[in-house]
Formats: C-alpha cells, sequence, structure tokens
C-alpha cells in the first residue's frame, strides 16, 4: 500500500538547530517508570518508536541534579558519569534507527520532595509546593541562581556526551524555568521578579548559557506552558508566553509549546473524555504567530489528517505525540505505508499517566499490551513468533477485551484455525457498553481496532450469538479451549468495605440496579437515586454523570474519603468534580449502607458506627464491586473435568481476563495478549519470568 | 476477492491470480444455510454443492460441507469462463442429479455476472425464480418470494423441480464449529471433466484499473440550486 | 442492423430502466425497436414514446404482471421475428429473471451489468467491471452476430421527448408459466434500523460539529425519506450508536442513494460505503477525500444546504 499523498507533508524533514528530524513525527518527553536506572528498559522502550519511524525521541523528565527528586516518581536522571553511560545506550538505539534522542533536562524545584536524596530543593520564593504540599524549597539567592543555571550546563554537557543530539530547558508543567516567569511561584523583589523581563531573567539566562556550553552541537529546546489558567497569577499568554517567545526566539532552536500548570497538568495531556484531539493547537498556532523557528506540541493526535491539518494550518511544524506513540510506535510507519486501519489509535483514558502518578510501576498502556514490556518480555507490537504448536485449533469463548486480544496474537502467531465465539451479536464486552457512558466514546476503539485486525486475519474467525454451553464447547472440536467470559457488577451489594453484601440489595428488584442493568438493559431508573461506589474508578461517577444529565437527582455515596480516586491518577478528577458540581450531584462520603430496602437506604458512617443516616430514593446502583462469569470455566472444570476435555482431544484449558478476577480493561487485553504469546511455551498458564533489571551481587566477592 | 493491489497478466486480459484471494462467496453461504434447512424440515434428503473450477474451488465447497452439505462435485476447469460457460458446466452434471430444487446465489461478488443460475435453468429447460428471499414447498411447486427493487415482494409460485437464485438475508447461516470443519475435510468431493463448453458468449478484450478520480461532478451555484439539484438526483436515482 | 429493447413496468408503470436502454442503444445509432409485454399493452406503449425510438411492438399477454417463462417465450418469438442484432435488457431483478437464461438456450453473446458500449466497426464492445468492481474491461463477442446486453441501471439518462414511432404487434405463442406470480406484499418497516437495508442513506460527520445539530438532519432524513447514518467520530462522541456506523468497523452499505453531509471521507469511512449506487457529497473542503468517490459533490456549508432542502421537501 502506498502513502497518500495528502498526508506527504509529514515526512518532509526538517532542521532544529544544527540537527535535521528525517520526518515530522517526534516522541514528546514522557515517562515511563525506567529512568537512568533501568537502562535496557529505558533504551529497548525507546528504541521501538524510533523502529516505527519516530525521527526524534525524547527521555522524560530528566533530573540536572539530586536537588531535583521526584522519588516516588521515576525520572531519568544526568547526574554523573555513570548515568551518561546508561542513557547512552537509549541515545545509540535511537541513532541505529536514524533518530534523534533528545534530553529534557529538569529542576523541580518544590515540586520534587527529594524523597531518596534527601537534599532540599530551591525554587524562586518560599512558598510550599501545591502538587506536593508538605515540601518546602529555598528561597534563591544570586549564589544560588548562578549555582543552578551551573547544574544545567554540566547536565547539558552530559547529556551531549551521552550523545543526545537535543537539550532542553524544560519549564512546562510549572518546573523552576517557568516558576520564576510566573507570579503564582515568584514574589521576589530583586531583578529577578516583579516585571516581565525580570521574571524572564533566570529561564533567558539559563537557555543563554545551555546554549554556549553546547549550542554548537546540541539543538536547544525550550518546553513552555503558554498559560495556566489560573488568571493573573499564573503565566498568561499574551503577558507572559508571547513575548517571552519574541525575547528568546533567536537562541531557541525548538519550541515545545502546551498549557497548564502541574497541579491540573489534565489540561495539558487531555483525556478523551473531556477533550477531543488538538486541543492545544490555538496556543500552539499563537507561539507560531511570533516565532521564527520551529514549533511542536502534542494534541492526542491519532488522525494524520488532522497532523496535515495542523501543519497546513500554521499551528505546528512538528508533530508530537506521548500517548498516542505509547499506544502505537508504529505510527508513523503505518501513515508512511498508507496503512490508516492498522494504527491502534491512543483512546486517551490516561491509563499510562496514572502509573506515573502513582510513582514507581512501570508504564501500561490499555491498548498496547506490549507497551513496558519490549526489554522485559522481549515483546515487539508488530512482530509475532509463529507458534511451535501452530498445529492446532483454537475455541476462544467471549469476545470482550480479552478474548479479542487473545484471538487477534493467536492469529498473528499463525494458529490454524482460531474461533472467537461471543453470545452477543458483536464484538466488545464490557467495552460496547461503557464507551456508551457520557465523552467515553473514543475508549470503542479498543473494539474498532481489534474487529479490523480480525477480520484481517484469514484463520481468525469471529462467530456472534453464539452461547455454548459446558457440551457445546467439550464437542466444538478445538485443541486449545480458552475461556474468556467477563464479569458483571454484584447483584447482592458485596463490597471490599464490609466484605459483606448489604441487607435488602438485590438487584432482581425493580428499584435496585447494577451498571449493566442500565447500560445494557436499559433498566428503568426512578428520579431520586443512590449510587453506592465502593469501587473508586469510573464507573460510579460516570452513571451519576449519565443520570443527573437525564435529569435525575443523584446522590453518589463512597465509604472512602474521596469518590473515584483513581481518577486524580488520570487526571480526570478535576473536570470531573466539576461536571458533578454543574450537575448538582450529592457527594456522599465516609458512608456505607447498613441496610436497604425499596424506598429507603440506611447507611452508617465508617468510622462511626453508630452515626446512622437514613435516605430517601426512587432507586438504588449497586457500583460495590464486580464479580467474575465463572460459571461456565467452573462447570468444564469442576462437573466435566479435565480428563473428559482431554479425551475429546482438548491439550490446553485455559481462562483469561475478567472471568478470572475482574480488572482494568488495560490488564484484560494484557492477559489475553500474554497467552497468545506463551500459547507454546511449557506451562502457559504461568507467566513466564520477565528479565528484571537489578543489580546482583557477587556474595562472596562483595564481604571479601 | 482482489485487494487493493492489482497487476495484470501479460496480455493484459485478466488479473495475475498472485492477486487474488479466494473466499466462499457471499449468496453462496445463504444458498447452502437454506437448502440445509429445507432439507432439515424435511426430514430426509441431500444437500449436494457443485462448482466449477481448479484446485482452489475446494476450499469454499468445504466450507459449505462443514455447515452441513453432504457431499460436493468439482467440475474441473481452468481460467475464465463466461457464465454460460459455466452454466453448460454444471448442465450436465445437475442434470445427473436429479435435484428436486437448484440454488445458485443471485450473483458472485467478484464478477456480478448475476447469470450462472438464470442460465443454468434456460439450458436445462427448468422453471426459475431470481432474487429469491423466502420459499415456502408445497406438493409440486413452492411458492417464493421474489424481492423486487425498492423492497417489494413479489409472491411467485413456482412448479418444482425449479432454479432458484437465493438472496442475502434470507435467513442467517449457520457457523461450522471446528468439529464440523474438520470432518468436511474427510467429506466426499468428486471431481468430474468437463463437457462441451462451446464458444465463450464473450470475451475479455483489455483489462484495466478505472481512471481514478474522475472525479465528482461538481454542483455548482448557490445554496438553493445545489439542494433543487440535490433532490432531482435523489428523485432520479431511487426510481 | 437493429436493436430490441424489452420494456420493464411494474403495475401499470414504466420503469425508467427502460427510458434509460433507449439512451444506451442511441450510442450504436441503429434502428430501435421497444417490445412491450403486456396485458394492455397500449397504456405502457404510451409512456415509452420517446425520441430514439423508431418502432413499438406490442405483444398481448394474459398475465397482469412480469412472469419469467412469459417473457422468456415472448422475447425468444420477438428475435426470431424481428432478427435485432442487439437486445438490450435491464440489468434487474426481472432481467435475472429470464435474460440468462435465454441468452443461453439461444447460444447467443451475452454480458450482465454493462455501463458502457459502443461499436468498434462491425463488433460490438462493452464495458463491465469485474472483481468487485476494482477493475474494468472491454468486452467483445467474437463469433456471435447477436448479443444480448443487461445494462446497469443509472448508467444513462432517461430518453426523454417524442419519438416518431411506428407501432407494431406481434401475436406470441405462450404455452404455459411455470412461475406464476400471485400477489405483491409491500416490506413492513420498523424494529432496529438497519442500515445496510435502507435504499436512501443520508449520512452526517464531523462536519455536523454540536450534537444539538443532529436534531436538524435527523428531521431532515425523516422529510427526504432517508436512513440517517453517522460516520466514527460522532460514535466516537456517543452521539449516535454505533449500529448507525458507516464503516470499516461500522457497517458496509451500499443504498442505492448515498447522500453524505460534512464527511471528509477517511478510508475507513470510504470502505464502508464506496460501492454504493450514487454518492452524493457535500464538504466545505474542496480537497475532502469523499470527492474522490462521489458521483456528484458541492463545494457548500451542510447547514446551508441542509435548509434549502428542508424547504422542498
Amino acid at each position: 500500500m502506498a502513502r497518500d499523498p495528502k498526508h506527504d507533508i509529514l515526512f518532509e524533514p526538517i532542521d532544529i538547530g544544527p540537527k535535521t528530524m528525517k520526518n515530522r513525527f517526534y516522541q514528546i518527553p514522557h515517562c515511563n517508570g525506567f529512568g537512568s536506572e533501568k537502562p535496557l528498559n529505558q533504551a529497548h522502550f525507546r528504541a521501538m518508536k524510533a523502529e516505527g519511524g519516530y525521527a526524534a525521541v525524547c527521555t522524560e523528565y530528566c533530573s540536572i541534579h539530586p536537588e531535583s527528586d521526584d522519588t516516588h516518581r521515576v525520572s531519568a536522571r544526568l547526574w554523573d558519569d555513570d548515568d551518561i553511560k546508561n542513557l547512552g545506550l537509549m541515545c545509540d538505539m535511537l541513532h541505529e534507527h536514524g533518530a534523534l534522542a533528545a534530553a529534557e533536562l529538569w529542576y523541580g524545584g518544590p515540586h520534587a520532595p527529594c524523597m531518596e536524596t534527601r537534599c532540599v530543593p530551591r525554587a524562586p520564593s518560599q512558598i510550599p509546593s501545591d502538587f506536593e504540599h508538605l515540601t518546602y524549597p529555598k528561597e534563591m539567592d544570586k549564589d544560588d541562581i548562578r549555582e543552578v543555571q551551573g547544574f544545567y550546563v554540566e547536565a547539558a554537557k552530559r547529556a551531549r556526551e551521552a550523545g543526545f543530539d537535543i537539550v532542553y530547558v524544560y519549564g512546562s508543567h510549572s518546573y523552576l524555568p517557568q516558576q520564576f516567569l510566573t507570579p503564582y511561584y515568584n514574589r521576589r523583589k530583586d531583578e529577578y521578579g516583579g516585571s516581565f523581563e525580570n521574571r524572564a531573567r533566570f529561564w533567558r539566562e539559563t537557555i543563554e548559557q545551555v546554549r554556549e556550553a553546547v549550542g554548537d552541537d546540541c539543538a536547544i529546546a525550550v518546553r513552555m506552558s503558554t498559560d495556566m489558567f489560573m488568571g493573573e497569577a499564573g503565566t498568561q499568554l499574551e503577558r507572559d508566553c508571547l513575548p517571552f517567545v519574541e525575547l528568546v526566539d533567536e537562541i531557541v532552536d525548538v519550541w515545545d509549546i502546551n498549557v497548564s500548570g502541574i497541579s491540573e497538568w489534565g489540561e495539558d495531556a487531555t483525556p478523551s473524555r473531556f477533550y477531543e484531539s488538538g486541543r492545544m493547537l490555538p496556543w500552539q498556532k499563537a507561539v507560531k504567530g511570533v516565532s521564527k523557528k520551529p514549533v511542536l506540541g502534542v494534541g492526542r493526535f491519532t488522525s494524520p489528517d488532522l497532523m496535515v491539518e495542523a501543519i497546513n494550518d500554521g499551528a505546528l511544524d512538528i508533530i508530537a505525540t506521548c500517548r498516542p506513540s505509547i499506544s502505537d510506535p508504529f505510527l508513523p510507519k503505518k501513515i508512511d505505508e498508507g496503512r490508516l486501519d492498522d494504527i491502534r489509535e491512543c483512546i486517551g483514558c490516561n491509563i499510562c499517566i496514572s502509573r506515573w502518578e502513582i510513582g514507581g510501576p512501570p508504564v501500561i498502556c490499555t491498548q498496547n499490551a506490549t507497551a513496558g514490556e519490549e526489554y522485559r518480555r522481549g515483546w515487539h507490537p508488530e512482530k509475532f513468533e509463529k507458534a511451535s504448536n501452530a498445529d492446532n485449533d483454537v475455541l476462544v469463548v467471549g469476545a470482550g477485551p480479552a478474548g479479542m486480544e487473545c484471538a487477534r496474537v493467536l492469529g498473528e502467531r499463525g494458529m490454524r484455525r482460531v474461533h472467537l465465539v461471543e453470545g452477543q451479536d458483536d464484538m466488545g464486552g464490557i467495552m460496547r457498553w461503557i464507551p456508551q457512558f457520557p465523552g467515553l466514546g473514543e475508549w470503542g476503539r479498543v473494539v474498532n481496532y481489534r474487529k479490523i485486525q480480525i477480520d484481517k486475519l484469514k484463520n481468525v474467525e469471529f462467530i456472534p450469538n453464539t452461547r455454548l454451553d459446558a457440551e457445546g464447547v467439550k464437542n466444538y472440536g478445538a485443541e486449545i479451549v480458552i475461556v474468556a467470559t467477563g464479569g458483571y457488577w454484584a447483584t447482592d451489594g458485596l463490597n471490599g468495605c464490609t466484605h459483606d453484601t448489604i441487607p435488602g440489595a438485590d438487584a432482581s428488584q425493580a428499584w435496585c440496579a447494577t451498571p449493566e442493568q442500565i447500560m445494557v438493559e436499559g433498566k428503568a431508573v426512578g428520579d431520586k437515586v443512590l449510587i453506592v461506589d465502593n469501587d473508586g474508578y469510573f464507573t460510579g461517577v460516570s452513571v451519576a454523570e449519565k443520570l443527573a444529565e437525564e435529569g435525575k437527582q443523584v446522590t453518589l455515596m463512597t465509604h472512602l474519603g474521596h469518590i473515584a480516586p483513581y481518577m486524580h491518577f488520570t487526571l480526570e478528577a478535576p473536570n470531573m468534580h466539576r461536571k458533578l458540581h454543574k450537575l448538582k450531584v450529592e457527594i456522599v462520603t465516609y458512608q456505607i449502607p447498613t441496610e436497604m430496602t425499596e424506598g429507603k437506604v440506611t447507611s452508617a458512617h465508617v468510622y462511626d458506627e453508630e452515626h446512622l443516616t437514613e435516605w430517601g430514593v426512587d432507586s438504588v446502583v449497586l457500583v460495590t464491586q464486580r464479580r467474575s462469569n465463572e460459571a461456565l470455566y467452573r462447570e468444564l472444570k469442576d462437573s466435566v473435568g479435565i480428563d473428559a476435555l482431554e479425551s475429546e482431544g482438548i491439550t490446553g484449558f485455559y481462562r483469561i481476563g475478567d472471568c478470572v478476577a475482574p480488572r482494568l480493561v488495560a490488564d484484560c487485553i494484557f492477559d489475553g495478549h500474554r497467552l497468545a504469546r506463551e500459547i507454546d511455551s511449557e506451562n502457559p498458564d504461568v507467566p513466564l519470568p520477565f528479565k528484571r533489571e537489578r543489580h546482583v551481587i557477587e556474595r562472596e566477592a562483595v564481604l571479601a | 476477492m482482489l485487494g487493493d493491489e492489482v497487476e495484470f497478466t501479460d496480455d493484459e486480459r485478466d488479473v495475475d491470480p498472485d492477486y487474488l484471494d479466494f473466499a466462499l462467496n457471499e449468496w453462496d453461504t445463504y444458498a447452502t444455510e437454506e437448502a440445509l434447512r429445507l432439507v432439515e424440515a424435511a426430514g430426509s434428503g441431500e444437500v449436494v454443492v457443485v462448482s466449477v473450477g481448479d484446485e482452489d474451488a475446494e476450499d469454499a465447497m468445504r466450507r459449505c460441507l462443514a455447515m452441513g452439505a453432504d457431499r460436493g462435485i468439482r467440475v474441473e476447469a481452468e481460467g475464465r469462463l463466461d457464465p454460460i460457460q459455466v452454466a453448460r458446466a454444471l448442465a450436465e452434471v445437475v442434470q445427473s442429479e436429479s435435484a428436486d430444487l437448484v440454488f445458485a446465489g443471485v450473483q458472485s461478488s467478484d464478477s456480478v455476472q448475476a447469470a450462472t443460475g438464470g442460465a443454468l435453468a434456460g439450458l436445462l429447460d427448468m422453471p426459475s425464480v431470481a432474487v429469491v428471499t423466502k420459499i415456502e414447498l408445497g406438493d409440486g411447486k413452492a411458492t417464493v418470494n421474489r424481492e423486487l427493487e425498492g423492497g417489494l415482494v413479489d409472491v411467485v409460485e413456482v412448479d418444482t423441480p425449479a432454479v432458484l437464485t437465493i438472496q442475502t438475508g434470507i435467513n442467517e447461516p449457520r457457523y461450522a464449529t471446528l468439529r464440523a470443519i474438520k470432518q468436511a475435510e474427510e467429506k466426499e468431493i468428486e471431481v468430474r471433466p468437463v463437457g462441451d463448453l462451446d464458444e465463450p458468449a464473450s470475451r475479455v478484450r483489455k483489462m484495466f484499473v478505472p481512471p481514478k478520480g474522475e472525479g465528482a461532478e461538481m454542483l455548482n451555484g448557490g445554496a438553493a440550486e445545489v439542494a433543487q439539484r440535490i433532490q432531482e438526483i435523489v428523485q432520479e436515482k431511487l426510481a | 442492423m437493429s436493436v430490441l429493447i424489452v420494456a420493464e413496468h411494474l403495475r401499470g408503470q414504466v420503469r425508467p430502466i427502460t427510458l434509460e436502454l433507449v439512451s444506451a442503444a442511441k450510442e450504436l445509432g441503429e434502428k430501435t425497436a421497444v417490445a412491450v409485454i403486456a396485458k394492455d399493452p397500449a397504456s405502457i406503449a404510451d409512456q415509452v414514446d420517446v425520441e430514439g425510438v423508431n418502432e413499438i411492438v406490442s405483444v398481448k399477454v394474459e398475465q397482469e404482471e412480469f412472469e419469467n417463462d412469459v417473457y422468456l417465450q415472448a422475447v425468444e418469438q420477438l428475435i426470431s421475428d424481428r432478427s435485432p442484432d442487439v437486445i438490450l435488457v435491464g440489468f434487474t431483478v426481472n432481467g435475472m429473471g429470464y435474460a440468462p437464461a435465454l441468452a443461453a438456450k439461444l447460444g447467443i453473446g451475452f454480458a450482465s451489468d454493462v455501463f458502457a458500449l459502443r461499436r468498434d466497426g462491425d463488433d460490438l464492445v462493452a464495458e463491465r467491471s469485474f472483481y468487485g468492481s476494482k477493475v474494468n474491461a472491454e468486452i467483445d463477442f467474437p463469433g456471435h452476430d447477436r448479443v444480448l446486453l443487461m445494462i446497469r441501471p443509472t448508467s444513462w439518462q432517461p430518453a426523454e421527448g417524442d419519438g416518431a414511432t411506428v407501432e407494431a404487434e406481434l401475436e406470441a405463442d405462450i404455452s404455459g408459466s411455470r412461475a406464476r406470480h400471485a400477489d405483491f406484499q409491500e416490506v413492513a418497516s420498523g424494529g432496529d434500523v438497519d442500515i445496510t437495508a435502507a435504499d436512501f442513506l443520508l449520512s452526517v460527520g464531523r462536519g455536523v460539529g454540536e450534537k444539538e445539530n443532529l436534531g436538524q438532519f435527523e428531521g431532515l432524513a425523516d422529510k427526504m425519506g432517508a436512513t440517517l447514518s453517522v460516520s466514527r467520530p460522532l460514535v466516537d462522541q456517543g452521539w449516535m450508536p454505533n449500529s448507525r456506523q458507516v464503516g470499516q468497523s461500522g457497517k458496509t452499505v451500499k443504498p442505492k442513494v448515498y447522500l453524505a453531509l460534512g464527511i471528509s471521507g477517511a478510508v475507513q469511512h470510504l470502505a464502508g460505503m464506496k460501492t454504493s449506487g450514487t454518492i452524493i457529497a457535500v464538504n466545505t473542503d474542496p480537497e475532502a477525500a469523499i470527492f474522490n468517490v462521489a458521483h456528484y459533490g458541492a463545494v457548500a456549508d451542510l447547514f446551508e444546504i441542509a435548509e434549502e432542502l428542508e424547504k422542498l421537501y
């Protein structure tokens, strides 16, 4: 297939400073949990994007000094020669694929609590961080300023030595240089505070010094937030950003432009729930209006048409991606080859970001089960080895996320025949109704992608409208059987708080419903609704939003101190709260129902069981916990028995996804993917050990 | 079936077979399903699937066998045949089988000739109805629905044995389990030589990729004129 | 050299394909006769008396409506009586009923779904597609002095005007009809919307802008007698269910008319509708990919066009 000539512009090279990008695709700095201390994971993760066609690939935020330590969150580090060695591997591997390597030099100030190094961060003014509330900075005097600027210079030199082609002086997300620029962080009265020129001075001087040190060899990038949406206290486009661009344009080689500060950086890394792709284009265009240098930026771009429009419209010169590069490192190649329907589009769920926010875990992706597994499991998103037991027929029961992914990968691995059998009339399982929630339409891409891919695989057949019972499975004629029957929301109020059911809770009653009953069966709900949410992620708030939009009076009750705490990690919390507030949803915390009956729910305070409250309601929605749809598996294993299955020729019998244990969609897809990748291992049930990047000692040598 | 890339044979009269993919014609799944249902409802009988072609045709036939057809007969023939030649190749077999009903798909998705079934009926001088969406068997005859353009249904009484060309959507074709597919591999496909095909009814002079983007006929003028023109076109094309 | 056209009619009305066949015949510039096989040929004959028709041959039969064997016998006798070189029949359900059978029985030249034809010296050359419309081919009929062509509807404009026609009659000997018309049934509508069953789809895309604007297009579709379908972005937004989606991960449709308003024509969308009978596209972007597959296009604002269309219906 050939590239659509309309997309040619995306493949035109472009110069940035002394370097040239071979096309317009740029993986913007983003976290992966690997840093400098898991260099093999890091290098393989980044190199996959270069292999996929990205012309430039960046590190995550890269600390320039032990004073900038974000533990428990994982940043890269360029503190010493060993870091140079470690990150150098990433540079080498990127260069092998013809991509440029970029280091986002970072000093966090008080946002980085230094929990590992126990240093004290410095900042323009002594105000505790609005992100890490317990961390106070040392207020910088002129010596501090010179010293910290020196940190940037030394780090830039290390970056150059490691092989980086581009070095950043990174301020976006309210990090140090932007803190100087922003009144909210900078209350200084000296020449580094007050007027625009003064507030700009630190950043300008730092760029000048870094440029002087490495500017001949490396391109100088500046990442700036154009507007923090905090009114006059924050950075503002017209007052601060555009004048700054004009001020330093000559000494900057490429602008990396976004919006927002750190405490609401979901305005930058926009969840699809609230924003469409290209949300920041107006600001990016404004910068391009005053700059003579190339401008790049993200916008959760997945559509090549939108990318071309952004360039033709004069908003961007270079299309940067973060999340779409995680869901599909081969996005550029697929556009180049005209294989647009093979693009595995980002769904904007921000599960990847949630891992960084939690701090510590490696990146994962709902759409791409191989994200983060490039090194430790050796998984390549586009390459599949033929299974050594390919001469087998496989039955996958259930075409939800786990089943679809498993069937897809088994197909790619050349299994003789794969039948994906589903009781409903179409693929998708739980992902058929979740995207029906307000704002979650893009999550349906999980199904779209797999539908198209499975349709293309000649050895995979999708069979809808067929509900197999145990006999049907046994007699189906497959050698390998994989049960992927999913899960359901508990109908009896079983929950993780009391570890018991809720007396009176019964979703077979007209006044009591589960999310599925409402979304799939269309079960009617009265005007006054109480939602019991012990889940902690999006289902409770999405039901609340949906019902409130339909005009119901909604009370959302949780035993936790916050509603939907996981949505803090996905950056959806602030806007979700705004939305619920606007919809007049009553939020009740620290309450757990003690009993319910038609028309009335009684709840107790979690820390004071005597303190009871009564709620008069028309309907109750139980979002207490999920259960596995185990019945088919149990019947096959316990009633029919493994021996009976074996005598029918079934040599492999497995189950995957929610029917094992309910979990994130990302983990269900991972589960299906892993089983398929390891279907020919000795015991596919048990995941093969993955490579652990760690320091292993020689015990005797150490003690000697 | 042709994908998005194509190259032609040296004489430019056909597509290079390397670029072709073979699959069971969609209409034939419906025809097979209908045949299976009628035999099942009758309690006895046989569904025989017949095809004209080389070995590549057997994969598709095995799909019909996997659905439940009892046996297959392939008339060995190579190269491009026009639908009347195909009908001639089928005629002898069909006659020898003395079927009560002969089904063909309305058309094939690749050539869209929509002629094989009709031509067969003509050669065998059998009654026929085209584009059938419902069949009710009677005694010596059948009542069938014929689906006209625009959706109007013509109810027709046809004497049997008859040739019926079957339209998609007449039923929900069943899926074959892996067991059935495996068993189909053991079922018999008899190969018979092709008889006299006579002169082709047509010949391809030249095959080519249609010129791209002759483009749309652009409707110019103000919104009112464009809307008027759209209304006219819609009326014309729906007639 | 002469052309015989077999008129197609339903419930007393001539079907437009018949008049299109007259236009097709004009390409050959030969004497053209239209045969009307009906219980009351006179009323049909009036409707086919257009420019390009030299003669109308009436064949009176007992049957009210189309029956296979009636046309099979009548047309065979017409051919025997009048010796036309070219016989034109519509590539329609009726045509499929008898034309291939007749061509096979008589051993004459034959081609179906033809959308272009011409004379090359003495040769008749026709054009049709193969391989799911991905390639076209020119075909001819060596060794055949007589050819029956089934013509794809809407390939030619219907002929109009007045013909200076001669009237003739043929007495046909119809010895029985083995597939007999019993009744007509209107198609019941209702139930879940199945966009693949619709003859006329009005499809909207991102150009619609806000969810609130959908109502306007739903209303317009109703007025125009179309079924509303959408491209994927609207399903992504949650404005419409997936059952209304045209495209690779939605449904593939082949309606007679596909009116696309504010759809740019992403590859995945085109895959779902590009074989539609007639595609009319309205988009403000002259470079929109949809114009590559559309038969008619207008670079215009879909709201303005919608407003004007509303006035007409």
